[in-house]
């Protein structure tokens, strides 16, 4: 019955979504509109930190999240798995993962949802396991508060998912994490997500604790299993060089709003949101003479517009029209943006 | 540690010594009756007080060395079986109180730490803070006038049953539950915000196994530490309660011992306290260890 119920949503919430479908299949995550808002006192002055997002990803998808500390990210991230701060609350939006309104569901019915649908990788590897369990009863833990099963049966299945992610299983089961390298760990915490085969996961800067080579291993391992198993994954990071190298699309987030998104091909090759632009170009890139300066972003990183578009303060391009939100406008093909600059540019070269 | 207990033991029997009373005339029982030059060179001599001190702590010393505390000059009775007579009564106190603290203070920590600022925070802080400041002898008065005088419930003293167990147990324990209910309190909260119970919701595990498996164990340290600290002040309240409640206790014989100038088992009852308290801590920083595998580390790998 739910599972018709589902299905009716599905095909309903594509209707909907038709004139942006990136790919033909229905998306595994949908965020409309949603804005996340902290609360000083009961009663206080409301502050939005994630203002109106739109965002969607479909099975098998990597979506790239990116944008400078302070933008929002990580919230976004943490609201999908319900598991925000309790001076953050979700004030107006949907969350939808397979057509199904997160936002709706109790506390319990989440939980059932988390880990098992839903899988997250910390930033922090060092603290994605209780310090003093050992890893395998930490994952027999996980696999028993989810399906009925008992203990030799999921004790199998974490050894299976250890070996999956090329570790040493039967060492890595009894072994504490802090015996753990930092790898190893996160590889860990990667079989410990993908244990359940979620529809999505959610990498919040998987590899910024890590140094380079690990976490590119890391990626690797990541990409290679999402394809076994076909999932979606939201990758959150500030590493512009992993997104683009990575990920099928992007999305560009500044202060809580996303000012451009779309195919990354298409974003890395012809950007038209400013911050986009100055965010590429910020990039460093391996040539053979040494550049005498970085080509930096004006103005203080976090400086964020109250009103209209966030960037709006450290703009090149501000103009009167920016203290009103930019709506998203279709860019070439697979690529929205925000901006009122850009609107004006092609309003003028339509004219 | 056989240091501590080594000085401990020269402590006690310099105090012994450096006490104003003599235990002879006690012994001689010279208040009531008349008692000769003689008679009181003879006892002295016989108590070895005629030597030097440095030669009666060696004595005593070797004594205790072979487990021999000396007799009782009052009872004339070894210390040894004064203190094993009375050594299970004072346990069964210990552990009542233990009992009722745990009681306590396990769910109004936890109950705190999981909906802090909320009523049951309240609840708890305004009992920590009666709990602190509440003397536990006028604490156990008022559980007599109240309990034993004004509604005949429970016994107001003596030992031997359940209910005769309640009054005491609860005076003893009541003010350390107020503290260490604060202190889970506390150290709940900390954990609770950690990184890995975040986790550990992100992997669906159940809010209740994240509470008692995970936060809690990690919440006991900073509570194990002061409970090793404390362990001189549960006996040492212990002496109150059992000279309150009337239980032949060790503290009531502590007491007894102080009065009569009965040194062999003052320093028999200090002695063992010290010991006791001094292992105890030994075993509490043992325990350290098995609530969290990471404290041993250093000392293994660096080997």
């Amino acid at each position: 019955m739910s599972a018709v119920m589902t299905l009716t949503k599905e095909i309903a919430t594509e209707k909907e979504n038709e004139k942006d479908a990136l790919f033909r299949t229905s998306p595994v995550l949908e965020i409309k509109n949603l804005s996340i808002s902290l609360y000083e006192d009961k009663g206080g002055e409301e502050h939005r930190l994630v203002k109106k997002l739109n965002l969607s990803i479909r099975p098998g998808e990597m979506l790239g999240l990116a944008g400078e500390s302070g933008s929002g990210k990580s919230l976004t991230a943490s609201a999908i798995l319900g598991l925000l701060p309790k001076s953050l609350s979700v004030s107006e939006g949907q969350i939808l993962i397979r057509g199904q309104d997160l936002l709706n569901l109790s506390e319990k019915e989440m939980g059932h949802l988390r880990g098992k649908e839903i899988a997250y990788i910390f930033q922090n590897y060092q603290d994605s396991f209780t310090p003093f369990i050992k890893i395998g009863r930490q994952l027999v833990e996980a696999l028993r508060s989810h399906d009925k099963i008992s203990k030799p049966e999921a004790k199998k299945q974490a050894l299976l998912w250890l070996e999956r992610v090329k570790l040493p299983a039967e060492q890595i089961f009894s072994s504490y994490p802090h015996q753990l390298s930092g790898g190893q760990l996160q590889r860990a915490s990667l079989a410990a997500a993908l244990m359940f085969e979620p529809v999505l996961i959610i990498a919040d800067e998987p590899t910024t604790a890590l140094d380079v080579l690990t976490g590119e291993k890391v990626l690797d391992l990541l990409a290679g299993l999402q394809k076994e198993l076909n999932c979606a994954v939201l990758l959150v990071s500030h590493d512009l060089k992993h997104v683009l190298k990575r990920t099928d699309s992007m999305a560009v987030m500044y202060g809580g709003q996303i000012v451009e998104k779309g195919a990354t091909k298409s974003l890395r090759e012809n950007p038209r949101h400013p911050y986009t632009k100055l965010l590429l170009k910020a990039r460093p890139i391996l040539r053979y003479t040494a550049l005498e300066k970085f080509a930096a972003i004006p103005g203080e990183p976090g400086l964020i517009a109250k009103e209209g578009c966030t960037f709006a303060l450290r703009c090149p391009l501000s103009f009167e029209q920016c203290y009103m939100v930019p709506a998203m406008q279709p860019a070439g093909r697979f690529q929205w943006t925000a901006c009122q600059a850009v609107d004006r540019e092609k309003v003028d070269t339509n004219a | 540690m056989v240091l501590v207990v080594l000085f401990l033991s020269i402590f006690t029997f310099g105090l012994m010594k450096m006490a104003p009373g003599d235990p002879v005339l006690a012994i001689l029982n010279s208040d009531e009756m008349i008692v000769t030059d003689a008679d009181q060179a003879k006892l002295r001599s016989s108590l070895g007080f005629d030597q030097p001190i440095y030669v009666q702590y060696g004595q005593w010393m070797i004594g205790v060395m072979q487990l021999d505390l000396g007799t009782s000059y009052m009872s004339g009775k070894p210390v040894w079986n004064e203190i094993a007579e009375r050594l299970p009564i004072t346990l069964q106190l210990t552990a009542g109180a233990l009992l009722v603290m745990v009681g306590i203070s396990v769910p109004l920590g936890v109950l705190s730490a999981r909906y802090p600022g909320k009523w049951p925070d309240q609840i708890g802080r305004i009992f920590a803070l009666i709990g602190a400041s509440i003397p536990s002898f006028w604490l156990g008065l008022m559980l007599i006038y109240i309990f034993a005088f004004k509604f005949q419930i429970f016994p107001s003293g003596g030992m031997g049953s359940v209910s005769q167990m309640i009054l005491p147990s609860i005076t003893l324990g009541f003010t350390l539950a107020a503290v260490y209910a604060r202190l889970l309190r506390a150290g709940l909260i900390e954990t609770l915000s950690k990184d890995y119970i975040r986790a550990g919701r992100a992997r669906g595990v159940k809010e209740w196994r994240l509470l008692w498996l995970h936060a809690f164990r990690a919440a006991l340290i900073p509570v194990m530490t002061v409970f090793g600290l404390s362990l001189g002040s549960l006996l040492g309240g212990a002496v109150v309660v059992e000279i309150l409640f009337s239980w032949p206790g060790l503290g009531s014989m502590a007491v007894d011992a102080i009065l009569s100038r009965d040194y062999p088992v003052i320093q028999g009852y200090v002695l063992l306290t010290g010991v006791l308290v001094v292992v105890l801590n030994l075993l509490v920083d043992l325990s350290y260890y098995l609530i969290d595998p990471r404290i041993n580390q250093g000392k293994r790998e660096s080997g």
